[in-house]
Protein backbone atom coordinates (compact mmCIF):
# COMPACT_ATOMS: atom_id res chain seq x y z
CA UNK A 1 0.00 0.00 0.00
CA UNK A 2 1.33 3.42 -0.90
CA UNK A 3 2.26 5.81 1.90
CA UNK A 4 0.46 9.08 2.50
CA UNK A 5 1.13 11.87 0.00
CA UNK A 6 3.70 14.45 1.09
CA UNK A 7 2.11 17.89 1.52
CA UNK A 8 4.81 19.42 -0.69
CA UNK A 9 4.53 16.65 -3.30
CA UNK A 10 3.29 19.04 -6.00
CA UNK A 11 5.84 21.79 -5.25
CA UNK A 12 8.40 22.49 -8.01
CA UNK A 13 11.87 20.97 -7.35
CA UNK A 14 13.45 24.43 -7.21
CA UNK A 15 11.76 27.59 -5.90
CA UNK A 16 10.37 29.86 -8.63
CA UNK A 17 11.56 33.39 -9.23
CA UNK A 18 8.37 34.89 -7.91
CA UNK A 19 8.33 35.27 -4.15
CA UNK A 20 5.24 33.73 -2.58
CA UNK A 21 3.87 34.13 0.92
CA UNK A 22 3.21 30.99 2.94
CA UNK A 23 -0.49 30.07 2.95
CA UNK A 24 -2.31 31.66 5.87
CA UNK A 25 -5.81 31.25 7.10
CA UNK A 26 -7.68 34.59 7.10
CA UNK A 27 -8.34 35.82 10.64
CA UNK A 28 -12.06 36.07 9.85
CA UNK A 29 -12.34 32.46 8.64
CA UNK A 30 -15.00 31.68 11.23
CA UNK A 31 -17.32 34.49 10.13
CA UNK A 32 -18.27 33.01 6.78
CA UNK A 33 -21.97 31.98 7.05
CA UNK A 34 -21.34 28.36 5.96
CA UNK A 35 -18.45 27.94 8.40
CA UNK A 36 -20.43 29.65 11.15
CA UNK A 37 -23.29 27.17 10.79
CA UNK A 38 -20.81 24.31 10.79
CA UNK A 39 -19.10 25.65 13.93
CA UNK A 40 -22.47 26.15 15.60
CA UNK A 41 -23.31 22.53 14.81
CA UNK A 42 -20.06 21.44 16.49
CA UNK A 43 -20.66 23.79 19.43
CA UNK A 44 -23.93 22.02 20.23
CA UNK A 45 -21.60 19.30 21.53
CA UNK A 46 -20.98 21.48 24.60
CA UNK A 47 -24.74 21.62 25.25
CA UNK A 48 -25.06 17.84 24.75
CA UNK A 49 -22.30 17.31 27.31
CA UNK A 50 -24.06 19.47 29.91
CA UNK A 51 -27.55 18.17 29.19
CA UNK A 52 -26.26 14.56 29.34
CA UNK A 53 -24.59 15.03 32.71
CA UNK A 54 -27.62 16.92 34.05
CA UNK A 55 -29.90 14.06 32.95
CA UNK A 56 -27.58 11.60 34.74
CA UNK A 57 -27.87 13.70 37.90
CA UNK A 58 -31.67 13.81 37.61
CA UNK A 59 -31.98 10.03 37.19
CA UNK A 60 -29.42 9.52 39.96
CA UNK A 61 -31.66 11.49 42.33
CA UNK A 62 -34.54 9.16 41.52
CA UNK A 63 -32.43 6.31 42.87
CA UNK A 64 -31.76 8.29 46.06
CA UNK A 65 -35.40 8.25 47.15
CA UNK A 66 -38.56 10.40 47.13
CA UNK A 67 -37.12 13.37 49.04
CA UNK A 68 -34.12 13.68 46.71
CA UNK A 69 -36.41 13.32 43.68
CA UNK A 70 -38.80 16.04 44.86
CA UNK A 71 -35.85 18.32 45.64
CA UNK A 72 -34.45 17.70 42.14
CA UNK A 73 -37.78 18.49 40.50
CA UNK A 74 -38.00 21.67 42.58
CA UNK A 75 -34.44 22.63 41.60
CA UNK A 76 -35.37 22.40 37.91
CA UNK A 77 -37.75 25.34 38.48
CA UNK A 78 -34.72 27.62 38.91
CA UNK A 79 -34.75 30.11 35.97
CA UNK A 80 -31.12 29.23 35.18
CA UNK A 81 -32.13 25.62 34.54
CA UNK A 82 -35.15 26.71 32.50
CA UNK A 83 -33.06 29.03 30.30
CA UNK A 84 -30.46 26.27 29.89
CA UNK A 85 -33.17 23.81 28.84
CA UNK A 86 -34.64 26.29 26.34
CA UNK A 87 -31.15 26.69 24.80
CA UNK A 88 -30.79 22.90 24.85
CA UNK A 89 -34.12 22.43 23.07
CA UNK A 90 -33.10 24.92 20.37
CA UNK A 91 -29.76 23.09 20.01
CA UNK A 92 -31.38 19.67 19.75
CA UNK A 93 -33.86 20.89 17.10
CA UNK A 94 -31.01 22.55 15.17
CA UNK A 95 -28.96 19.32 15.27
CA UNK A 96 -31.95 17.24 14.18
CA UNK A 97 -32.89 19.49 11.25
CA UNK A 98 -29.28 19.76 10.00
CA UNK A 99 -28.34 16.13 10.58
CA UNK A 100 -31.51 14.71 9.05
CA UNK A 101 -30.88 16.84 5.95
CA UNK A 102 -27.31 15.54 5.67
CA UNK A 103 -28.10 11.90 6.48
CA UNK A 104 -29.66 10.87 3.12
CA UNK A 105 -26.67 12.37 1.27
CA UNK A 106 -24.26 10.25 3.34
CA UNK A 107 -25.85 6.94 2.35
CA UNK A 108 -23.86 4.54 0.15
CA UNK A 109 -25.33 3.99 -3.32
CA UNK A 110 -25.84 0.31 -2.48
CA UNK A 111 -25.09 -2.21 0.25
CA UNK A 112 -24.63 -5.47 -1.64
CA UNK A 113 -27.76 -5.97 -3.76
CA UNK A 114 -29.84 -3.63 -1.57
CA UNK A 115 -30.22 0.00 -2.53
CA UNK A 116 -31.27 2.60 0.05
CA UNK A 117 -34.63 4.31 -0.47
CA UNK A 118 -34.64 7.69 -2.26
CA UNK A 119 -33.28 10.61 -0.23
CA UNK A 120 -36.65 12.33 0.38
CA UNK A 121 -38.09 9.06 1.73
CA UNK A 122 -35.20 8.67 4.22
CA UNK A 123 -35.54 12.35 5.15
CA UNK A 124 -39.28 12.06 5.77
CA UNK A 125 -38.79 8.78 7.66
CA UNK A 126 -36.33 10.39 10.06
CA UNK A 127 -38.81 13.18 10.80
CA UNK A 128 -41.64 10.68 11.39
CA UNK A 129 -39.51 8.67 13.88
CA UNK A 130 -38.19 11.82 15.60
CA UNK A 131 -41.58 13.49 16.00
CA UNK A 132 -43.23 10.19 16.92
CA UNK A 133 -40.67 9.42 19.63
CA UNK A 134 -40.83 12.99 20.91
CA UNK A 135 -44.63 12.79 21.17
CA UNK A 136 -44.45 9.37 22.85
CA UNK A 137 -41.81 10.42 25.40
CA UNK A 138 -43.51 13.77 26.09
CA UNK A 139 -46.92 12.15 26.67
CA UNK A 140 -45.39 9.43 28.86
CA UNK A 141 -43.47 11.92 31.01
CA UNK A 142 -46.51 14.19 31.26
CA UNK A 143 -48.62 11.28 32.52
CA UNK A 144 -51.02 11.27 29.56
CA UNK A 145 -50.09 7.72 28.54
CA UNK A 146 -48.50 4.72 30.36
CA UNK B 1 -2.49 8.71 21.99
CA UNK B 2 -3.27 9.69 18.41
CA UNK B 3 -2.52 6.16 17.18
CA UNK B 4 -4.86 4.70 19.79
CA UNK B 5 -7.61 7.14 18.79
CA UNK B 6 -7.15 6.16 15.14
CA UNK B 7 -7.44 2.47 16.05
CA UNK B 8 -10.60 3.17 18.07
CA UNK B 9 -12.03 5.42 15.33
CA UNK B 10 -14.74 2.92 14.22
CA UNK B 11 -16.02 2.56 17.81
CA UNK B 12 -15.83 6.30 18.44
CA UNK B 13 -17.72 7.04 15.23
CA UNK B 14 -20.32 4.39 16.06
CA UNK B 15 -21.02 5.97 19.47
CA UNK B 16 -20.93 9.48 17.97
CA UNK B 17 -23.35 8.46 15.22
CA UNK B 18 -25.78 6.91 17.70
CA UNK B 19 -25.40 9.98 19.91
CA UNK B 20 -26.33 12.38 17.19
CA UNK B 21 -29.19 10.22 15.85
CA UNK B 22 -30.74 8.35 18.79
CA UNK B 23 -29.55 10.82 21.43
CA UNK B 24 -31.21 13.72 19.62
CA UNK B 25 -34.44 11.77 19.07
CA UNK B 26 -34.71 10.83 22.75
CA UNK B 27 -33.58 14.14 24.23
CA UNK B 28 -36.20 16.33 22.55
CA UNK B 29 -39.19 15.11 24.58
CA UNK B 30 -37.11 14.83 27.77
CA UNK B 31 -35.93 18.45 27.59
CA UNK B 32 -39.35 19.73 26.53
CA UNK B 33 -41.33 18.16 29.39
CA UNK B 34 -38.85 17.72 32.25
CA UNK B 35 -36.78 20.83 31.55
CA UNK B 36 -39.38 23.35 30.38
CA UNK B 37 -43.08 22.42 30.65
CA UNK B 38 -42.97 20.97 34.19
CA UNK B 39 -40.80 23.69 35.75
CA UNK B 40 -43.06 26.34 34.18
CA UNK B 41 -46.14 24.58 35.57
CA UNK B 42 -47.64 23.99 32.11
CA UNK B 43 -47.55 20.25 32.91
CA UNK B 44 -48.26 19.30 36.52
CA UNK B 45 -45.00 18.00 38.09
CA UNK B 46 -47.11 15.65 40.23
CA UNK B 47 -47.69 13.64 37.05
CA UNK B 48 -44.08 12.55 37.48
CA UNK B 49 -43.93 12.17 41.23
CA UNK B 50 -41.53 9.66 42.77
CA UNK B 51 -43.87 6.65 42.61
CA UNK B 52 -44.94 7.28 39.02
CA UNK B 53 -41.38 8.07 37.89
CA UNK B 54 -40.23 4.76 39.40
CA UNK B 55 -43.03 2.91 37.59
CA UNK B 56 -42.48 4.70 34.28
CA UNK B 57 -38.70 4.26 34.19
CA UNK B 58 -38.90 0.55 35.06
CA UNK B 59 -41.61 -0.32 32.51
CA UNK B 60 -40.95 -3.65 30.78
CA UNK B 61 -42.30 -5.00 27.54
CA UNK B 62 -42.32 -8.80 27.06
CA UNK B 63 -39.82 -9.10 29.88
CA UNK B 64 -37.44 -6.59 28.28
CA UNK B 65 -36.70 -3.55 30.49
CA UNK B 66 -37.47 -1.25 27.58
CA UNK B 67 -37.77 1.97 29.64
CA UNK B 68 -34.41 1.43 31.34
CA UNK B 69 -32.75 0.69 27.99
CA UNK B 70 -34.20 3.88 26.48
CA UNK B 71 -33.21 5.86 29.56
CA UNK B 72 -29.66 4.50 29.44
CA UNK B 73 -29.44 5.48 25.76
CA UNK B 74 -30.77 8.95 26.60
CA UNK B 75 -28.12 9.44 29.29
CA UNK B 76 -25.12 7.86 27.57
CA UNK B 77 -25.33 8.63 23.85
CA UNK B 78 -25.44 12.46 23.99
CA UNK B 79 -22.11 12.40 25.86
CA UNK B 80 -20.44 10.77 22.84
CA UNK B 81 -21.94 13.27 20.43
CA UNK B 82 -20.72 15.98 22.80
CA UNK B 83 -17.20 14.57 23.12
CA UNK B 84 -16.71 14.16 19.38
CA UNK B 85 -18.09 17.54 18.41
CA UNK B 86 -16.18 19.40 21.13
CA UNK B 87 -13.03 17.66 19.86
CA UNK B 88 -13.83 18.79 16.34
CA UNK B 89 -14.47 22.35 17.56
CA UNK B 90 -11.14 22.44 19.41
CA UNK B 91 -9.30 21.24 16.29
CA UNK B 92 -10.95 24.05 14.30
CA UNK B 93 -9.87 26.71 16.78
CA UNK B 94 -6.69 25.27 18.26
CA UNK B 95 -5.23 23.14 15.48
CA UNK B 96 -4.48 19.44 15.51
CA UNK B 97 -1.20 19.41 17.46
CA UNK B 98 -2.83 18.58 20.79
CA UNK B 99 -5.66 16.53 19.31
CA UNK B 100 -4.28 13.26 20.73
CA UNK B 101 -4.46 14.39 24.36
CA UNK B 102 -7.59 16.53 23.90
CA UNK B 103 -9.48 13.69 22.18
CA UNK B 104 -8.38 11.19 24.80
CA UNK B 105 -9.53 13.42 27.68
CA UNK B 106 -12.90 14.10 26.02
CA UNK B 107 -13.59 10.41 25.30
CA UNK B 108 -12.51 9.51 28.85
CA UNK B 109 -15.10 12.00 30.15
CA UNK B 110 -17.67 10.31 27.89
CA UNK B 111 -16.65 6.86 29.20
CA UNK B 112 -16.88 7.99 32.84
CA UNK B 113 -20.24 9.65 32.12
CA UNK B 114 -21.47 6.48 30.40
CA UNK B 115 -20.60 4.39 33.46
CA UNK B 116 -22.30 6.96 35.71
CA UNK B 117 -25.38 6.97 33.45
CA UNK B 118 -25.70 3.18 33.41
CA UNK B 119 -25.15 3.18 37.18
CA UNK B 120 -27.90 5.78 37.64
CA UNK B 121 -30.35 3.73 35.58
CA UNK B 122 -29.42 0.52 37.39
CA UNK B 123 -29.96 2.32 40.71
CA UNK B 124 -33.62 3.17 40.04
Amino acid sequence: MAGPAHPEAMAPPTPGRTRTAPPQMPSTWWSSPRIRTYLLFDATGIIYFFVGFLAIKIVGQLGEGPIAWQAQMKALENPIYIVFHVISLISVIFVAVRFFRLFPKAQPPAIGPAKPPPGPVIHAGLYVVWLGLTALISLALAGVIL
Amino acid sequence: MKTLLLKLEPLIWFMFGQGIMIGTMLLTGWILVLGILMPLGIVDPMNLNYVRAQQLFTTSLLGIPIAQLLLAALLVLPLWKGAHHVRSLLIDFGGGERDGIVGTVLYLIAIVGSVMGIGAVAGI
